[in-house]
């Protein structure tokens, strides 16, 4: 499903409906330029597990941030992670086990579990994105 | 009292000894730079493992620059967060084990506080009350410190810290890891003002945020139209631009909306809570023209700066053992139930 986001609280709203869509065990790949609001999202879908979203913040430095909670809460994000690499990080240790949000998860290569959740950020204007859905459906009032 | 200091936050193993929380008696500094350049950036994985290969060396080392044995330590210091979890398990394990074997008290710092300490280990302390901006890869973030252990968080970063704002925009050029210090080298050729980059000054807050205009630089890139954008961005090929001219220009423009933004919003902070004394810690706190600026303005505001020597601006464990120094002057020990922590405020 293909959604128009305007802004910034739009992309966090969308990540919100998706994040209470998800149960332990999903993964969620993020795709999208730098700039595009890939964090934003993780933001939203981060909210609906309880989880601040001042405390969501770029997980660039340290790849992979872990919140504890009812569910545990991956936040990856492999900006930094060459795909041939992907192996050496032991991804597999955090997906699959709570929720995981993964950012650049092209550069995951073989890591990512089949039946994950897609979901596409795209430039559609300065502030304005499309995101595209893929794996999950949203429910129309939420 | 010699309190040795240990800190495996990150990606540098540290060991020091410091005497009264204030006198650096050694200071080792074990990087591993050359094992992650190859990747752009910190492996979590590979940090752990290396800094269990260099512990045992750099704590000798510290202990054998200082020319004492674990008999003249007072106390074993170790950070205990916030850090990548699998690193700072290898120094927390590492100083438990010190502390159970030679039978010397331990204490557990948080890695946030210790850079707040790296202004009390250049001879001239700042006076209680001042404002802490610790603005790193890792970090951007302003404290009230009232005295030690009186910390108030004012504001941090909404998405990301300066330090990686650097980095990104260096890769998004085509420069080399770390970002900062190349960035800062091209911008002092640049015209600050060529190019009108935004700057989120958050009013009504204290906290930052550096992403925005990480997505100005990228957009400014496209529009000066000198590259395929979606190429670059899916091979990561470097920038070729016409003139190195146009390049200068780009980070100066970018370093100059940081800089003003950082320093703008933590002068205006110590206003606000009426502080007239300002310290600096943390691996950006190095950068050339942040500390050019910020000597040059704040005291026009009346305010004092304190920076912390280049060596102490990044990660070090001569901080840590001067945080320590006062947890263990007031009796704050920790027990070996001590566990690290990925995510601590302060």
């Amino acid at each position: 499903m293909k959604l128009e986001s305007r802004n910034e609280a739009e992309t966090k709203e969308i990540g919100r409906r998706v994040g209470r869509q998800l149960k332990p065990g999903d993964v969620v790949c993020l795709y999208g330029e730098l700039g595009s609001g890939k964090t934003t999202m993780v933001k939203g879908i981060a909210s609906a597990f309880g989880i601040d979203e001042r405390d969501i913040t770029s997980a660039s430095f340290t790849i992979i941030a872990e919140y504890k909670g009812a569910t545990p809460f991956y936040h990856i994000d492999l900006y930094r992670v060459e795909t041939e690499r992907a192996g050496e990080l032991g991804l597999d240790e955090y997906l699959g086990k709570g929720v995981s949000v993964v950012e650049w998860a092209e550069r995951a290569g073989e890591e990512i579990p089949e039946g994950s959740i897609k979901v596409r950020i795209n430039y559609a204007g300065e502030n304005a994105r499309d995101i595209i859905i893929e794996g999950l459906r949203l429910n129309e009032i939420d | 009292m010699l309190i040795l200091g240990i800190d495996t936050s990150c990606d540098d193993t540290a060991a020091s000894v410091v005497e009264d929380g204030a006198k650096i008696i050694s200071n080792i500094v074990s990087s591993q730079d050359e094992v992650h350049k190859k990747y752009g950036g910190i492996v979590p994985e590979l940090a752990s493992r290396r800094h269990i290969e260099m512990i045992l060396p750099v704590v000798d080392e510290a202990l054998k620059k200082a020319g004492i044995t674990f008999k003249d330590i007072s106390a074993i210091s170790v950070c205990k967060g916030p850090g990548l979890i699998g690193s700072l398990l290898v120094g927390v394990c590492f100083a438990k084990s010190l502390s159970f074997v030679h039978n010397i008290p331990l204490v557990a710092v948080n890695h946030l506080e210790g850079h707040v300490f790296s202004s009390f280990l250049n001879g001239v302390n700042p006076e209680f009350p001042f404002l802490a901006l610790i603005v790193s890869g890792g970090h951007t973030s302003l404290y009230r410190v009232d005295g030690f252990g009186a910390y108030k968080e004012l504001g941090r970063t909404r998405d990301d810290a300066a330090g990686e704002a650097y980095d990104k925009v260096a890769k998004l050029l085509g420069l080399g890891y770390p970002g900062g210090p190349i960035i800062d080298h091209l911008a002092q050729e640049g015209t600050p003002d060529a190019i009108d980059f935004p700057r989120a000054y958050l009013p009504g807050t204290s906290d930052f945020s550096f992403s925005g205009l990480k997505t100005a630089v990228k957009i400014e890139v496209e529009k000066i139209g000198r590259l395929e954008a979606e190429k670059r961005l899916l091979t990561s090929q470097p920038l070729r631009f016409s003139t190195p001219a146009v390049l200068n220009d780009i980070a100066a423009s970018f370093q100059s909306a940081v800089i003003d933004v950082l320093i703008g919003k933590t002068v205006a902070a110590a206003k606000e809570q009426r502080l007239n004394s300002i310290a600096l810690s943390g691996g950006v706190s190095a950068n050339k023209s942040l500390r050019e600026k910020i000597t040059e303005h704040a005291p026009k505001e009346g305010i004092k700066v304190f920076l912390p020597p280049l060596y102490l601006c990044t990660d070090n464990a001569a901080m840590i053992a001067a945080a320590g120094f006062y947890h263990f002057k007031t009796g704050q020990l920790a027990d070996f139930t001590l566990n690290p922590e990925a995510y601590l405020h302060l």
